[in-house]
């Protein structure tokens, strides 16, 4: 009951709780219960705001035995990547560098989910300073809730963990270059990165101020678009906010009639591709066209090239972040961190400069296909999770170098680089049990459309509806 | 683009101030000539015309004075 309870999605609690036919303390045990259960063996969290969390919970069921008006998350327990500040609660960026950094006030993107009667229930993990490659997390190593061998994906591990694995009704991540949805995609959760400048990153420590942008991590395609509502807008601090164009739930049961839809053929086919993930996607296309899409290939040959140019750009942002901090603490980052931010800081100009053209170039292809589609579909990553230990070993060459580093990166930085929202959510499971991630690319602006082709699909497949083998 | 040493990178790293030995420079030469392998690629396109702007919206605020 408790773990049923637990799954529930945070729209449906919000409504559950609206109605009081649940307390939101009951509701918030049950995540505690999963948290006190499996987060020492999973590590999602950095931070469990255990207490102030339940006297936040009393205070929603007192508010709603007054009858007082409430918001469309009231009572509803989320949790944030410990990236975005929180008044009077450590915000690490999951480094040993911020261990004891408290902020003073909360992000805006966590102001505006408590101001709709979210409670914040805690703090989760992420890479350090949400770049990927760590190699020794600070405060516990991220495991996969479908296989605990496995990687859980990042930046955002610690959401996508808890998403899946029901340790928050609905977290928060922040995606540079996939850092929601490949979270989403190995976790098997839904994750969207928002069109960039639409969520205001005040109070996020940032990583490449060009292509940061907050975005949620949650069980259902409808809680993402809740979470979007909330959180999107100016806020008067992040110059580049912009409002939204409305309701990014608008078409939500609109269905997928009608729709077009390309298939980026230069991921899906690209020799990279796992069968098993290629196979899902590609049928997953034809879910899409037996809901009524219009399903056609579509050649973007610069996409490979993407994860590369990204690396150049959003690294050389970070290591210009951090560069008084890595010359002066530079033994206090985790090795990994430290080798990607001190090469990104020798990288000649030039070549930094040719990649700032790249992703123009990449930019209009995407804009191009998106002109003739509503959406572009693709797999999240090229393979299902890895084993946690094939991330951590030593790399010995160039050639292993581009390997592990650009290639996978490609699938989910094209809209990174074109600043267009995407969305990965579950299209099925390997013979091994883990889940594959479907990805969806939509227009600048129209996150209405991408969420409707997205919840078109959920609604007529049932892989969101698997949990993963973690017994009460 | 010719591979770089690790003797050249760790120059490199001393002229922009950034400590780099051990374990750290033997990967962060071969990081680096991952970058300049791939990126010297980008050379075969033509991006003559490629403005190179990061993503922005249509209407970004005008700054002051």
């Amino acid at each position: 009951m408790t773990t049923d309870l637990a799954y529930r999605t945070a729209a449906e609690l919000a409504g559950l709780i609206r109605a009081r036919t649940v307390s939101p303390v009951d509701v918030l045990q049950a995540y505690l219960a999963r948290i006190d259960r499996w987060d020492a063996t999973l590590h999602a969290y950095v931070t469990v705001c255990r207490e102030r969390a339940l006297d936040e919970a009393r205070a929603a069921e007192q508010a709603l035995a007054r009858r007082t008006p409430v918001g469309p998350l009231h009572g509803v327990p989320f949790a944030v990547k410990d990236q975005f500040d929180t008044a009077g609660v450590r915000t690490t960026s999951g480094s040993r560098l911020h261990a004891d950094r408290v902020p003073a006030e909360d992000a805006t993107v966590v102001a505006r989910l408590r101001a709709a009667g979210g409670i914040l229930l805690g703090k989760l993990n992420l890479t350090e300073f949400a770049l990927g490659g760590t190699l020794t997390y600070p405060f516990g190593q991220p495991r996969n809730p479908w296989d605990q061998t496995r990687e859980t994906g990042g930046s955002s591990s610690g959401s996508g963990i808890a998403a899946a694995a029901a340790l928050a009704a609905a977290t928060l991540g922040e995606d540079t270059g996939g850092s929601a949805r490949s979270p989403a995609s190995w976790c098997g959760a839904v994750g969207l990165r928002p069109t960039w400048g639409l969520v205001p990153r005040s109070g996020c420590v940032p990583v490449a101020w060009s292509m940061d942008v907050p975005g949620p991590i949650t069980r259902s395609v409808e809680d993402a678009g809740l979470l979007l509502s909330i959180i999107a807008g100016p806020d008067g601090h992040d110059r580049w906010a912009q409002a939204a164009p409305g309701d990014p739930r608008a078409d939500l049961e609109r269905g997928a009639g009608g729709l077009s839809i390309g298939v980026v053929t230069h991921l899906v086919d690209s020799p990279d591709t796992d069968a098993s993930v290629r196979a899902a996607v590609r049928e997953a296309a034809e879910t899409l066209r037996r809901l009524g899409a219009r399903v056609e290939d579509v050649d973007l040959p610069l996409l490979p090239m993407a994860g590369a140019v990204f690396m150049a750009l959003a690294d050389g942002e970070a290591a210009a972040w951090h560069h008084r901090t890595l010359a002066t603490r530079g033994s206090e980052y985790d090795p990994g961190t430290r080798r990607r931010l001190v090469t990104a800081a020798l990288l000649p100009a030039t070549l930094a400069h040719q990649a700032a053209r790249a992703r123009a170039a990449i930019r209009a292809q995407l804009e191009g296909a998106l002109a003739r589609f509503d959406v572009l579909l693709a797999p999240t990553g090229p393979t299902p999770a890895p084993p946690i230990a094939s991330a951590q070993a030593p790399i010995t060459s160039r050639a292993e170098a581009g390997r592990r580093f650009f290639n996978r990166r490609s699938y989910t930085t094209p809209a990174s680089l074109a600043g267009v929202p995407a969305l990965s959510l579950p299209c099925g499971f390997t013979t091994g049990g883990l889940p594959i991630g479907l990805q969806l690319i939509g227009r600048r602006l129209d996150e209405a459309t991408l969420l409707r082709a997205a919840r078109a699909y959920e609604r007529a497949t049932e892989w969101h509806a698997r949990r993963p083998p973690l017994p009460d | 683009m010719t591979e770089l040493t690790s003797d050249q990178v760790r120059a490199l790293a001393a002229a922009a101030g950034l400590p780099l030995d051990g374990p750290d420079l033997a990967e962060v030469t071969h990081r680096l000539n991952a970058f300049v392998e791939v990126l010297g690629g980008l050379a075969a396109l033509d991006l003559t015309d490629a403005q190179p702007a990061p993503a922005l919206p249509p209407d970004p605020p005008r700054t002051r004075g």
